[in-house]
């Protein structure tokens, strides 16, 4: 039992110490002050945390040659990469929030404060290789996001989706739970590097053992939508405040996505051909029925959900894929993702009345006339989300990768790549609904004046499409950043994988 | 494992198993709240059985103590106490498909253990120490420092979200 | 693949800059332009941003032409091709590697820098005259958006150093054209033609498609270098459809049978469009990849054959249809596509400099007939709306006597004239003479003579491309001074008060027009033959000699041409011209043709000519009117609406279907939710169970 090395845990904890510290001042302007100006003042706090959090990772990545993490917490590209996009997406969201809450007449100090409280479980997840900081980041960030969703108190519907969320999460929680207690009585560790030596060596308990990751992965599977565990996505999606929703989607997904692949890759990686299986069916089910169940949506915000689901299956895809190619995809999938859906729900943002009454496509009739800008914004995004080339930006390459790590798995998974490609296909269907009527029908009256849209709305939506375009012209950049990101488990190349059998 | 160990191993089993089932075929929730209450008892001798005697006396201050009396307290507070008044929603097709769904769990359970070793039999810990507080202790404050000043950040966000959730609303 | 080691930071820079910089401006007379629409939702008369626009439209051109010229400079003075690696996009695992499907190489080599010369310089003159020529239009910014993103397109066009990036440039200046010529869209006609434009483009578009998908598969690469070192090992048949292939792709963009039909209807937009676009510089990208893949042609004489073929039917067709136009725009516009078949018979012949000869005198004399036809458009366009008489503008009928009232416009269209119809020492006369020496040198022995061309032997095609060669030139002299007569001499044909109204061109609708008659009559010191010593011989020869060099000996006459033959062929042409010009002058010195009120349409073979040989119609009737029924019926009736429906969700059995699923599953009750998760539970540990 070592003494703590404080100060070198304190480093590489960096970005969750400063995202907690800001929380708290930004609760402590929440109640200082002028009255007026409150909310706002804290929102900008945020805004200020959220952007050194992203200065803070890309100093990290940058700078000297990355010192190895301890058995806690990572200290490797993909650790890095992630926590700037996290809070790049938190800054953007607290952005978002401020303006919708405001039109909604209910901007309150607390809602910054809490998307950086989630924002800390989220970064914790992409460093976390114990199970118990584990727990700890998906408790914190799932916390955050119920409060977050039941944050327009009038709002039937928000609370009905808050509710729906924290039982359902509540429920899978004690999944994950439960299999970490299992996995843990099997290995004898907590910490992901130790759980991987053991079952390499042979688990003593292999019973156990595979009940307890069956239940993880369940867990897992729940935090980032797979079916059949998505069942809640498209209601809570839909009740929770828009830009809440676009956090949701974008930010919370990813930070469950970048633990899915850590645990999988660093504890779990023995078990491949145990595993393998299962997550390819949770793979291709959840493209199918993502893609498919979002053509009969009439809601904007239930067929982006549907369509979050999709992308989940295309990112579980580069999880199955499991080398560094899919580590590879899976990192620039995130960037490419957090992106579209940011730009897309800034833009939804922009549309909202302030009251919580649902979009459907006619609200965006006649964009083009309305906010020509916003409606390049909003058609350059959601092409990204099916994938368009050049037109839909930095998307198609991120399906590109993902197909090519599926193919140049060491067992190719042809079928997942055609399940992949022919969804996509299908997803053209409502995507191109939804960029239709914002260039081709003219603007019916709407019942509530729209006030103008916020600077900062604005700025967020063209400010992703226009890195969606440019990294769509000049992909490299990123693919090498997304390959200098891949886990270091994955660093040593793909001979983890060759335990995959036909 | 000795004799007496073995037959309070079986009696707090029975205990924990026979209050859990009470719980959720209770329709009060009162009657319910408290065989959790007794439930929960149960498992702290099991704990203690376990040699984890802090792990015990904890679940029983934690869960059986603060929990379940916010638990009751509430229950009773919103008068929600009267069993009878509103029929089970889940009817007597959601009952047993609930018990087949349980049981199928245990069953793959089970399944997945069959080829598992027989667990080592426990043995009583040689150090038996007066002082069970200390390696706890260690540890939290060392190995685990971070978790734990985690856990607080955990109740922080609980905090607000709970105060903002249910603070009187002042404008708008 | 690799950037070129003598490539430095600030040359890289540079050829940055030569793209960006129109595209800069693109982006910021697009953005006035939003705003500009913006204001009128509030005050409908808002006068658009002209001074801004024009600043920034024709600054950015300026500019890139300066970076043109500090590139040309440097790479005279010796230095290497400045070859540029901004990135890759879409990366093939091969086993060669990893091949990107897309290299962002930009290369500013001998070959693309007479291009992005004439691009900038030209462009830039056009430029100037648009901001006298659109002045009262509304949609001022816009105009210029869209004429710096076709320069930049252009550029992208001409210095991609691989095939996708030279398409990527291809379908952008298609976009601006398509834009540019329903720039106008309030009239349907307008929006008709940018949409014939975008159609008949896409056809050419497969062919070059085509070429790529044969190159990258048997050859794993689309960069020039590369595709082309891998032809060694291909089959002169594989060759030829290659070759054939990017002919079809040339012929849509170059306006060559039968896929000109476009370029006439193209008139549609603004007259300095006209000039930049359909006459100086994308119309000859067709040109422009032929050299470019020369190694591909060189390689096949059949390929070589057809396109020089392609080249002497356009030019005769064309020529012929511009005899009996009205339109002072058609004229040029069926001379433009005669034109452009004469430098296709050029680079066909494999005689590569001469092609590229041709299209730069012609960027030039064409540029200024254009813009020349733009002023008189423009002086006619005021003197009716001050006469407050409504008249077609751009009739030749309408005109007549103009050189009295437009001195300065008139001379000027005077030198473009004779320099089109090849007289010495003016800029055509060298570039057309180089052609048609050239087409006989290699008709008299070479291996493009022993190769042959469905059946025909290649002599025979040879001396058939010579002699529709030689009738064009003799058309082209009849119908190019009858359009100077009709327009500058002779009496003048409108009422007295529409003529009083015409004024000359002065300021930006003039200079422009001095500066391209200066390089219309210098313009053939480019490229002198050895026959006429007047100056250096041969300097754009020895320019693009590393390009082309190889590639013209390949196809080269086994025996050069003894002077006399040449002298006797140059003389000839001159002849011809003139004789030509004596035709014009005899038909039409004396005969005044009634005003556009009174004519009846032509009869006859003339009648014929009149309607472009009927061709729009046949097409129409043949082709488009199936084709749309089609598309109405099973494309509409069907497919649209079904896709319409799976929007909606009203009809589309997917949409349907998955709507029932959804009403089934979704039903927003959370305790069934948990059932669902709690199936998924048990189907999960069941697998993993099974396995331990």
């Amino acid at each position: 039992m070592n003494a703590p090395n404080v100060s070198g845990m304190l480093m590489l904890i960096l970005p969750e110490v400063v995202l907690s510290v800001g929380a708290m001042i930004t609760l402590l302007l929440g109640v200082s002050g002028a009255d007026a100006g409150r909310s706002h003042r804290a929102a900008m706090a945020a805004l200020a945390t959220a952007v050194v959090g992203v200065v803070l990772a890309i100093g990290m990545l940058t700078g000297a040659p990355l010192a190895p993490g301890t058995t806690f917490i990572a200290n490797d590209g993909f650790r890095w990469t992630l926590t700037a996009l996290l809070c790049a997406g938190t800054g953007a969201a607290v952005v978002l929030t401020e303006a919708y809450d405001r039109r909604a007449g209910v901007a309150r100090a607390e809602t910054p404060a809490l998307l950086l409280l989630a924002a800390t479980g989220m970064t914790l997840l992409t460093a976390a290789r114990d199970l118990m900081v584990v727990f700890l980041g998906i408790e914190l960030m799932s916390l955050a996001t119920y409060v977050l969703v039941a944050m327009h108190r009038t709002s039937a519907r928000a609370a009905e989706a808050a509710v729906k969320y924290f039982l359902l999460g509540a429920f899978s929680t004690a999944f994950l739970l439960y299999g970490i207690a299992l996995v843990y009585g099997a290995t004898g560790s907590m910490q992901l590097e130790g759980i991987g030596s053991a079952v390499a060596s042979g688990a003593k308990l292999p019973g156990l053992l595979m009940a307890g990751v069956a239940l993880m992965l369940v867990g897992l599977a729940f935090k980032v939508a797979a079916a059949p565990f998505h069942l809640w996505t498209p209601d809570v999606y839909d009740g929770a405040p828009t830009a809440v929703t676009g956090f949701m989607a974008a930010s919370v997904k990813a930070a469950a996505f970048a633990i899915f692949l850590r645990i999988t890759a660093e504890a779990f990686a023995p078990l491949l051909a145990d595993w393998h299986p299962v997550l390819w069916v949770l793979a291709a089910a959840t493209m199918v029925i993502g893609n498919v169940l979002a053509l009969g949506q009439q809601q904007i915000k239930r067929v982006l959900a549907y369509s979050s689901i999709a992308h989940a299956g295309y990112l579980l895809v580069a999880v199955v894929s499991f080398s560094a190619e899919g580590a590879t995809a899976l990192v620039f999938y995130l960037v490419a993702y957090t992106l579209a859906t940011m730009g897309a729900f800034a833009v939804l943002v922009a549309l909202s009345d302030g009251t919580d009454r649902p979009l459907v496509r006619q609200d965006l009739a006649g964009l083009r006339e309305r906010h020509p800008w916003l409606a390049l914004a909003f058609a350059v995004c959601v092409l990204s989300m099916l994938g368009f080339p050049l037109a839909g930006g930095v998307g198609f390459f991120a399906k590109w990768q993902v197909l090519q790590a599926a193919l140049q798995a060491s067992v190719p998974q042809q079928t997942l790549a055609i399940v992949l490609v022919l969804s996509s296909v299908v997803s053209g269907g409502y995507y191109l609904g939804l960029i239709a009527p914002a260039f081709m029908q003219s603007p019916v009256p709407a019942a509530r004046p729209i006030p103008a849209p916020p600077t900062g709305v604005r700025a967020i939506a063209i400010a992703c499409a226009v890195v969606v375009l440019v990294l769509g012209v000049l992909p490299s950049s990123l693919t090498r950043l997304a390959q200098r990101s891949a886990p270091s488990a994955f660093a040593g190349g793909p001979t983890v994988a060759t335990t995959i059998q036909p | 494992m000795s004799d007496l160990s073995r037959y309070f191993f079986y009696l707090f089993s029975l205990l924990t198993i026979g209050s859990a089932l009470a719980f959720v075929t209770r329709k009060g929730p009162v009657p319910a709240a408290l065989w959790l209450v007794n439930t929960m008892f149960a498992l702290s001798g099991l704990y203690v059985l376990l040699d984890a005697p802090f792990v015990g006396a904890v679940q029983v201050l934690v869960y059986a103590g603060a929990i379940m009396v916010v638990f009751v307290f509430v229950v009773m507070l919103l008068n929600l106490g009267r069993a009878g008044d509103r029929p089970d929603l889940r009817g007597i097709g959601g009952q047993l498909t609930a018990g087949v769904v349980g049981a199928a769990l245990l069953a793959l359970l089970l399944a997945a253990r069959r080829g598992d070793a027989v667990l080592p039999a426990l043995v009583p810990s040689s150090t038996s120490t007066s002082n069970v507080v200390e390696p706890v202790a260690q540890l939290l404050f060392t190995d685990y420092l971070l978790a734990f000043e985690l856990t607080s950040i955990v109740l922080l966000t609980a905090l607000v979200g709970a105060v903002v959730l249910a603070k009187r609303r002042t404008a708008a | 693949m690799i950037a070129d080691s003598t490539t430095t930071v600030q040359q890289n820079a540079l050829l940055a800059a030569l793209i960006g910089l129109p595209a800069l401006g693109a982006v910021a007379n697009g953005a006035l332009a939003v705003q500009t629409a913006r204001t009128r939702t509030h005050a409908p008369d808002a006068p658009a941003p002209v001074g801004l626009a024009s600043m920034l439209g024709v600054g950015s051109i300026a500019a890139a032409f300066i970076v043109a010229v500090l590139l040309f400079v440097q790479l005279t003075s010796g230095a290497g091709a400045v070859t540029a690696h901004f990135g890759d996009w879409l990366v093939f695992p091969t086993e060669a590697g990893r091949t990107p499907l897309i290299a962002w190489d930009f290369t500013f080599d001998r070959l693309s820098s007479v291009l992005a010369l004439v691009i900038t310089g030209v462009g830039t003159l056009i430029h100037v005259f648009s901001v006298g020529y659109m002045n009262d239009d509304p949609g001022f910014a816009r105009y210029f958006a869209y004429l710096n993103l076709f320069v930049a397109f252009m550029l992208v066009l001409v210095l991609g150093a691989s095939y996708p990036v030279l398409f990527i440039g291809w379908e952008g200046v298609g976009l601006c054209s398509y834009l540019l010529i329903g720039f106008w869209f309030g009239e349907s006609a307008n929006a008709d033609a940018g949409r014939k434009a975008f159609v008949v483009n896409r056809i050419g578009d497969m062919g070059l498609i085509a070429a790529m998908c044969i190159l990258f598969t048997q050859t794993g690469h689309l960069d020039f270098a590369g595709a082309h070192a891998g032809l060694s090992g291909m089959s002169t048949g594989l060759i030829t459809a290659i070759g054939l292939a990017l002919l079809l792709g040339c012929a849509g963009k170059s306006a060559q049978v039968p896929l000109y039909l476009w370029l006439p209807d193209a008139m549609a937009g603004p007259t300095p469009v006209s000039a930049l676009i359909h006459a100086a510089t994308m119309v000859t990208a067709g040109v422009y990849l032929v050299v470019r893949a020369s190694p591909i042609f060189a390689a096949s004489p059949t390929a070589s054959l057809a396109v020089a073929l392609i080249g002497a039917i356009t030019a005769l067709f064309a020529a012929s249809i511009a005899l009996r136009q009205w339109d002072i725009k058609k004229v040029l516009a069926y001379s433009t596509v005669s034109q452009l078949g004469y430098m296709f018979m050029g680079v066909g012949v494999g005689a590569y400099t001469a092609g590229v000869f041709h299209l730069v005198t012609h960027a030039f004399f064409k540029a200024l007939l254009f813009l020349g036809a733009g002023a008189v458009i423009h002086a006619m366009h005021a003197a009716y709306h001050h006469a407050h008489e409504h008249g077609d503008a751009q009739d030749l009928r309408n005109m007549g006597g103009l050189r009295a009232a437009m001195p300065a416009t008139g001379a000027l269209m005077w030198i473009a004239t004779l320099a089109i119809v090849g007289i010495p020492p003016l800029a055509g006369f060298f570039s057309k003479d180089e052609i048609l020496v050239s087409v006989f040198a290699r008709a008299m022995g070479s291996p493009l003579a022993s190769a042959s061309l469905m059946g025909l032997s290649g002599q025979v095609v040879l001396f058939v491309v010579l002699g529709f060669g030689t009738i064009t030139a003799l058309l082209t002299a009849i119908y190019m001074t009858r359009l100077a007569l009709l327009a500058f001499e002779g009496p003048g044909r409108s009422s007295t008060s529409v003529q009083q109204g015409v004024h000359d061109a002065h300021g930006t609708l003039l200079w422009p027009l001095v500066a391209l008659g200066i390089l219309t009559v210098a313009g053939g010191w480019l490229n002198l033959p050895a026959l006429i010593p007047i100056g250096p011989v041969g300097v754009l020869e020895h320019w693009l000699e590393p390009i082309v060099g190889e590639t013209t000996r390949r196809l080269a006459p086994i025996a050069a041409l003894p002077h006399e033959q040449e002298l006797w062929i140059t003389g000839g042409a001159v002849i011809n011209a003139i004789f030509g010009i004596g035709i014009a002058l005899w038909l039409w010195r004396r005969w005044a043709p009634v005003d556009a009120h009174h004519a009846t349409p032509g009869t006859g073979f003339g009648g014929l000519l009149e309607r472009a040989y009927d061709v729009d119609a046949a097409v129409q009737r043949g082709l488009v009117g199936p084709v749309l029924a089609f598309a109405k019926r099973v494309l509409w009736g069907t497919v649209d609406r079904g896709v319409d429906g799976a929007l909606t969700g009203g009809g589309g059995g997917l949409a349907r279907a998955a709507q029932w699923v959804s009403a089934q599953v979704q039903v927003g009750d959370a305790s069934r939710y948990v059932w669902v998760v709690a199936l998924g539970v048990l189907g999960t540990l069941a697998a993993l169970a099974w396995r331990s």
